[in-house]
């Protein structure tokens, strides 16, 4: 649940708040891409998608433009999208969850119908799609997070508070053949977009990467020009392909300076500002999509490492994108604070309630509710 | 005089509104309750808070308010310091219209975060609701750049509603339509009713019933909405419908509003035998919840005991109670109200039956 309360307007649609995005070569077939839309962070029972939301999984092909500092990446022109619908759930005749219907448009122009909940999901040649409620697979203790940016002190406990533990959210997962499915590649930049349906969708929250909005844009205070503004709404509205440049450098001076504030708590300096007076992660961080290597088999951990290798100059040994199971936290802790130049940062909660699984729909079943549960 | 259903139709033709179902939203409004049940943080807390307080007024379940004000004085307690929670407890004391508490929590958050925006629009709020209307625009003035264009436009709505300026509070009701771009149909709805209970005080109840089925539309379960339609039904002489409505309402619902209602329109009607049963249900709820949440109620027990609870004297105290809690236009008129039905040889005007046994 990286995302999840990632802009004020999100909290009024909760169906629509995107708190994870996953992208992986399917564990259980090496012909297939996997991509994943978690939703509702913390959603309880009864909880639905919006009948009046595209659920929108956007997927270019993707160059490596630039190795090294200036590492970048070059998203082709050409795009496949796979939308997603739901209907207004029938009567639920006493039960807890109410039974939804939904359907995937595909990029071929094929629509691929399900029914919510149902673990085989809708097949139609070469494209599965699940949805439905699941146990949610994101785990971090916020509280620590939070101290360590008010007391400027890396706060994480030996023994963490999961957050998460036990919660739910509504996920949408599609494996697909890619190469029947996807021109170009094999590398393809993933973002997932949640658009208010009408003649004229209008794009409510997206999500690439994880915990850019959350742990790397949140916070204020570090930032010396838009101290006061909240950027998230506004991030949330631009095309993550197409950033406009009349606010791309709110967004850059946000990010490097709470990136700066991280690398300074473990009290070294492991990523000089460049000489345009940038972090050297805000750039590529900004190419705020998941980018996935689809020819190469799947790896549990595989976060960022495209990027990485970029940056060192090297092929990249793992497919990238995200796994479900892949402790992001540490990870991204570790990046942000010492680069990979010191003892990797741990955040003290290394596992949720319930790992995901390698085979489909991947995600651990909906745990129950708390008071059942007790 | 302008013709609603026109307005919306023409609405709905420049931009139909993408909205959730209302029953979705419902759903995932508890589903949003239950899902913090347990795990809060102190902005899930305050989160909470609000989702219960929507879901009160949604639904109309005191239940509710009382759950969030518990929460909210729980929050406080183990927070002293902690600006969302005294904001969170304000708004719960502005619900149960105990707005010198509101005020004096909010100045706890001045003394906290003295630039916290959304505080100074809850004071501007606060101010409308006791009458200081001057007082509540320049408050909110000062902070009118900080909220979204819907959200300014609904609340300047409501500000001249209450003051009785109708076109100008119609205009910004409409710009708030116009300009609302999210997907929950809670906003849109929670204006549109407050746009009807204007129309409904203007005596305009064709205005009234087009607000309050275009609030039912987006949330079918939006039980005020509900209960001030039926109110209409009745009022243009369609009894039948209205009863309809409010069988539901006063079977399930802890606010008496609704058993108040269907007593006096059975009373109407001459069904005295079921309007006294509905009418004695309603009485020892009002005395309840008057016993326990004296301001918040005052108002509509007056108006219950002054109408068909038919205890004038009753309806006076709550009268006046009202109106030192706040001193708006329609408080006043309740009070004059109640001093005619107190005067000699005066009835009350909807009164059904003998008066109830203390």
């Amino acid at each position: 649940m990286s995302d999840h309360f990632s802009g004020p307007r999100a909290l009024t649609d909760p169906a629509a708040d995107i708190s994870d995005v996953f992208a992986f070569p399917a564990p259980d077939d090496a012909q297939q891409l996997v991509v994943v839309m978690d939703v509702f962070g913390k959603s309880g029972p009864s909880a639905v998608f919006s009948d009046a939301v595209i659920y929108r999984f956007r997927i270019k092909p993707v160059d490596i433009a630039a190795t090294g500092p200036e590492a970048s990446f070059a998203p082709s022109e050409s795009e496949i999208v796979f939308d997603c619908v739901f209907d207004v759930p029938r009567d639920t005749g006493g039960a807890v969850r109410p039974v939804q219907h939904g359907r995937c448009l595909t990029p071929d122009g094929r629509t691929v119908s399900f029914r919510a909940d149902d673990e085989n999901g809708g097949v139609d040649d070469g494209v599965q799609v699940f949805a439905g409620q699941r146990s949610e697979p994101f785990f971090l203790d916020v509280r620590m997070i939070e101290k360590t940016a008010v007391t400027g002190k890396l706060s994480f406990k030996p023994k963490g508070s999961d957050t998460l533990y036990g919660t739910n959210i509504l996920a949408i997962v599609i494996k697909f053949d890619w190469r029947k499915m996807l021109k170009g590649g094999p590398l393809f930049a993933v973002v997932c977009e949640t658009l208010a349906a009408g003649k004229r969708p209008v794009r409510i929250e997206r999500v690439g990467r994880p915990e850019i909005k959350n742990v790397s844009m949140s916070f204020k205070m570090f930032d010396q020009v838009n101290r006061d503004l909240e950027i998230r709404d506004l991030y949330n509205s631009e095309d993550a392909f197409d950033l406009k440049p009349d606010y791309f450098d709110t967004y850059r001076v946000r990010l490097n300076a709470n990136l700066a504030f991280y690398d300074g708590l473990d009290g070294k300096v492991d990523w000089p500002f460049d000489g345009h007076g940038n972090h050297p992660l805000t750039k590529l961080l900004l190419a705020d999509f998941l980018v996935v290597d689809a020819s190469m088999p799947f790896a549990e951990t595989s976060y960022f490492d495209v990027e990485r290798s970029m940056r060192e100059g090297r092929p990249h040994t793992t497919p990238g994108g995200r796994w479900l199971n892949e402790d992001i936290m540490d990870f991204v802790f570790t990046l942000y604070v010492n680069g990979g130049n010191g003892p990797p940062v741990n955040d003290g909660v290394d596992a949720p309630i319930a790992w995901s699984s390698k085979t489909f729909p991947y995600l651990a079943p909906r745990n129950p509710p708390k008071g059942a549960a007790a | 005089m302008t013709d609603l259903s026109e307005t919306f139709a023409l609405e709905r033709e420049l931009r139909p509104l993408s909205l959730t179902d209302g029953s979705i939203a419902l759903l995932n409004l508890q589903a949003q309750i239950d899902g913090l049940k347990g795990h809060c943080t102190s902005v899930e807390t305050a989160t909470l808070i609000d989702l219960l307080i929507l879901r009160g007024l949604i639904l109309g379940r005191i239940s509710d308010y009382e759950r969030a004000a518990q929460l909210a004085n729980r929050q406080v307690g183990a927070a002293t310091m902690d600006a969302a929670a005294y904001m969170a407890r304000a708004r719960t004391h502005a619900v149960f219209h105990r707005f010198a508490e509101a005020l004096n929590d909010l100045d706890r958050v001045d003394r906290i975060a003295p630039h916290d925006a959304a505080a100074k629009r809850e004071r501007a709020a606060i101010l409308q609701a006791q009458g200081r209307f001057d007082e509540a625009l320049s408050t909110y003035s000062a902070v009118i750049d900080s909220v979204g264009q819907f959200e300014r436009a609904a609340a300047l709505a409501g500000l001249w509603a209450e003051r009785g300026e109708v076109d100008r509070a119609q205009r910004f009701c409409l710009d708030g339509l116009r300009c609302y771009r999210g997907i929950s149909p809670f906003p849109v709805a929670l204006l549109e009713f407050q746009l009807g209970v204007m129309w409904m005080r203007e005596a305009r109840l064709g205005e009234a019933r087009t607000c309050f089925e275009a609030a039912i539309r987006r949330v079918p379960a939006y039980a005020p909405a509900q209960g001030h339609l039926a109110e209409v039904e009745a009022d243009l002489g369609n009894p039948q419908s209205a009863l309809a409505r409010l069988y539901p309402l006063a079977v399930s619902s802890d606010d008496p509003d609704y058993a108040a209602q269907l007593a006096r329109i059975l009373g109407e009607m001459g069904w005295n035998d079921e309007s006294s049963i509905w009418r004695r249900w309603a009485a020892d709820r009002y005395d309840e919840l008057t016993a326990t949440h004296r301001e918040a109620f005052a108002d509509h027990a007056a108006e219950f005991w002054l109408g068909v609870g038919n205890d004038p004297k009753k309806g006076l105290c709550f009268a006046t109670l009202n109106l030192e809690v706040r001193k708006t236009p329609r408080a006043r008129e309740l009070l004059a109200q109640a001093l005619d039905a107190n005067a000699p040889g005066a009835t009350s005007a909807r009164c059904s039956g003998a008066a109830l046994p203390n």
